[in-house]
């Protein structure tokens, strides 16, 4: 599903470089709920920015579906994020001036050919998947952090991504909210078959998914499956 | 896309209040000064109606006030002046000659009808010194000398408002002190006041020296032959002066008698011009300003938007469409009002006048709105997704 070869990211000023990434070497296949944890500033967010086709890397292939990406423009890198990709951040990203229902069908926004019943239909659709059906007409700032990241799950969902990169999308939430987030993004994944990457300093949610990567210094130290990788999908 | 911004730009209306008051009081504005400029350039390009090249004005101002003697005198001067090579021809006027700043009207009615028009006293050759062409009937001349009424040289103006369909010709058109006038011609147009005025009705009424007896005209006018300057000019008013001891004379050119007039019509419309620039500039760096700022602070949606698939260029329409909405939400409100002019003829100006101005104002607003939102909106669009994302 994603493949990253000989990945490598610098940051560069007129005085400093910073290496973000170094050498870096991934294949996600379809389905799989990979978590990527490090200390901060280790390339994590970098990473995840380079597979959302957020940010090109220095060096390296990036492939989607087998299709290697350096070699589309702007506006065809905007359609394959709209069409395979979405997004959980840790600070949720909603726009406070829309309504819930508003703001989860933004993807459907930059997608052609979907009307306005269809792309209402399916904003109540993954309302109501994430549990927020009762909270369609509420703004941003009337909910809890903990139902903020739901809409912005279920504004990940609308567009049925084959992939959802994630964040730290429990990186704001108490322990309660964020179990709560992490059982939805784990029916997602067992559920739906949908690929996950979740970037997160708990350790405690890491191993609740199937593999786990870590990074150090822009660096991937270690790969393994997690104790939960025999868990049962449905 | 459209039902978006539209919803966007109306749950930020508090924030956005400002700046639609901003946009509904310059198109207002704008609309006045469009509408004072469309006025006066759809004047300017209609005929005046007569040729003022190569005509003099000569004022004379007797010094006694005896009407017999003065009148004696003036004939003297005319008689001179007939002979002179240079000039081709004259006739006498009353004040209210080519763009001279006075005026005078009288009522006249036809049957039930009855109409405010200016009056211009001349005599038989003032249509070969101002090269007036008659497009119906004639123009007065000794022929009337045994007329019982008054022979009378209509406008169209006049001639639409008194008779709509009617042949004015022959007509007898009525006085509050009972003279009675008769259409003898109809002119198309004659816009005396100014290039920049518009058409008012006005009739010629015929200077009949011998039978006007008590009245005194001291304003001749003079078509003189191309080239004639300041040297015939001097010989002119010396060997006149000879004639009409003590009396003051002077020349004036009906061209710098133009540029006078043009003057008073121009001076506001310019003031009012750069008084509209100014404001529009305020309006305009106000606009840009809040853009930048609103850019600024919307760094992370800019960043979502492009995550969730919005390519760098419908960022860049995006904003550029924020704006655009922006100035319809205060057109809207501007057009509501802007409109009533047309509607209620406002100062009796026609509501072409008003609507083209309308358009203009409402194309300049939204010419506006780009130009200010170019730039930042491509500052936007340029903003890098991830580096955006991650400021939040």
């Amino acid at each position: 599903m994603i493949t990253l070869k000989n990945i490598e990211k610098v940051y560069q000023t007129k005085t400093i470089e910073t290496v973000a990434l170094h050498n870096v070497n991934l294949h996600i296949p379809k389905g799989e709920f990979v978590s990527v944890m490090g200390p901060s500033g280790c390339g994590k967010s970098t990473l995840l920015n380079i597979m959302g086709l957020l940010d090109e890397p220095t060096n390296g292939i990036v492939e989607i579906d087998g299709l290697p990406i350096s070699r589309y423009k702007d506006k065809e890198l905007a359609h394959i994020r709209n069409q395979k990709l979405g997004f959980v951040f840790q600070s949720y990203h909603l726009i406070n001036d829309l309504s819930v229902l508003d703001n989860v069908e933004l993807p459907l926004l930059y997608r052609t050919g979907v009307s306005a019943a269809e792309t209402r239909r399916l904003a109540l659709t993954a309302l109501e998947k994430v549990g927020l059906s009762a909270r369609t007409k509420h703004y941003p700032t009337q909910l809890s952090g903990g139902q903020r990241q739901r809409v912005a799950i279920a504004r990940a969902l609308i567009g049925q991504p084959e992939i959802i990169l994630a964040d730290e999308p429990t990186g704001n939430l108490d322990s309660v909210m964020g179990e709560e987030i992490m059982n939805i993004l784990l029916n997602l994944n067992r559920h739906d078959g949908t690929t996950i990457v979740m970037v997160t300093h708990d350790e405690n949610m890491a191993q609740k998914t199937e593999r786990l990567i870590r990074f150090f210094d822009g660096q991937q130290v270690s790969d393994a499956k997690t104790t939960a990788f025999d868990y049962q999908k449905v | 896309m459209i039902r978006h911004l539209f919803k966007l730009i109306w749950n930020r209306k508090r924030s956005n209040f400002l700046l639609i008051t901003e946009i509904f009081f310059c198109f207002l504005v704008l609309f006045a000064v469009l509408s004072l400029i469309v006025y006066n350039v759809r004047n300017y390009n209609k005929p005046l109606g007569f040729e003022h090249e190569n005509v003099w004005l000569l004022s004379m101002r007797p010094d006694t006030d005896s009407t017999a003697l003065n009148r004696q005198t003036l004939e003297q001067i005319m008689q001179r002046a007939k002979g002179f090579q240079e000039i081709e021809s004259m006739a006498l006027t009353n004040s209210n000659a080519p763009f001279a700043f006075s005026q005078m009207n009288n009522q006249l009615s036809y049957g039930e009808k009855m109409i405010m028009a200016n009056e211009y006293l001349v005599q038989d050759d003032f249509d070969k010194v101002m090269r007036m062409q008659v497009s119906h009937g004639r123009w007065f001349g000794q022929q009337d000398n045994a007329s019982h009424h008054y022979p009378i040289v209509i406008n169209r103006a006049m001639q639409q408002q008194l008779f709509e369909g009617e042949d004015p010709l022959g007509k007898l058109l009525h006085r509050n002190d009972s003279s009675n006038y008769q259409v003898v011609g109809v002119v198309e147009h004659y816009r005396p006041s100014s290039e920049y005025t518009a058409e008012e009705p006005g009739f010629f009424n015929r200077i009949q020296l011998p039978r006007d007896e008590k009245d005194f005209y001291g304003e001749l006018l003079i078509k003189v032959k191309p080239g004639m300057g300041v040297e015939f000019e001097e010989k002119m008013v010396k060997e006149l002066s000879g004639i009409g001891k003590g009396w003051t004379m002077e020349v004036t050119t009906l061209e710098k008698m133009r540029q006078n007039k043009a003057k008073v019509a121009k001076v506001p419309m310019i003031a009012l011009t750069i008084i509209c620039v100014f404001l529009i500039l305020n309006v305009a760096l106000g606009l840009f300003g809040v853009l930048w700022y609103n850019i600024s602070r919307r760094n992370s949606e800019i960043g979502l938007r492009r995550a969730v698939g919005a390519a760098s260029s419908q960022v860049y329409r995006q904003f550029i469409g924020e704006v655009l909405v922006l100035a319809t939400f205060g057109l809207v409100l501007g057009v509501a009002f802007a409109i009533q002019f047309p509607l209620l003829q406002v100062f009796e100006v026609e509501s072409t006048v008003y609507l083209i101005a309308l358009g203009i104002a409402i194309g300049l607003i939204y010419l506006l709105a780009i130009g200010c939102a170019f730039y930042p909106s491509r500052q936007a669009a340029a903003i890098h997704p991830a580096m955006a994302l991650h400021e939040e």
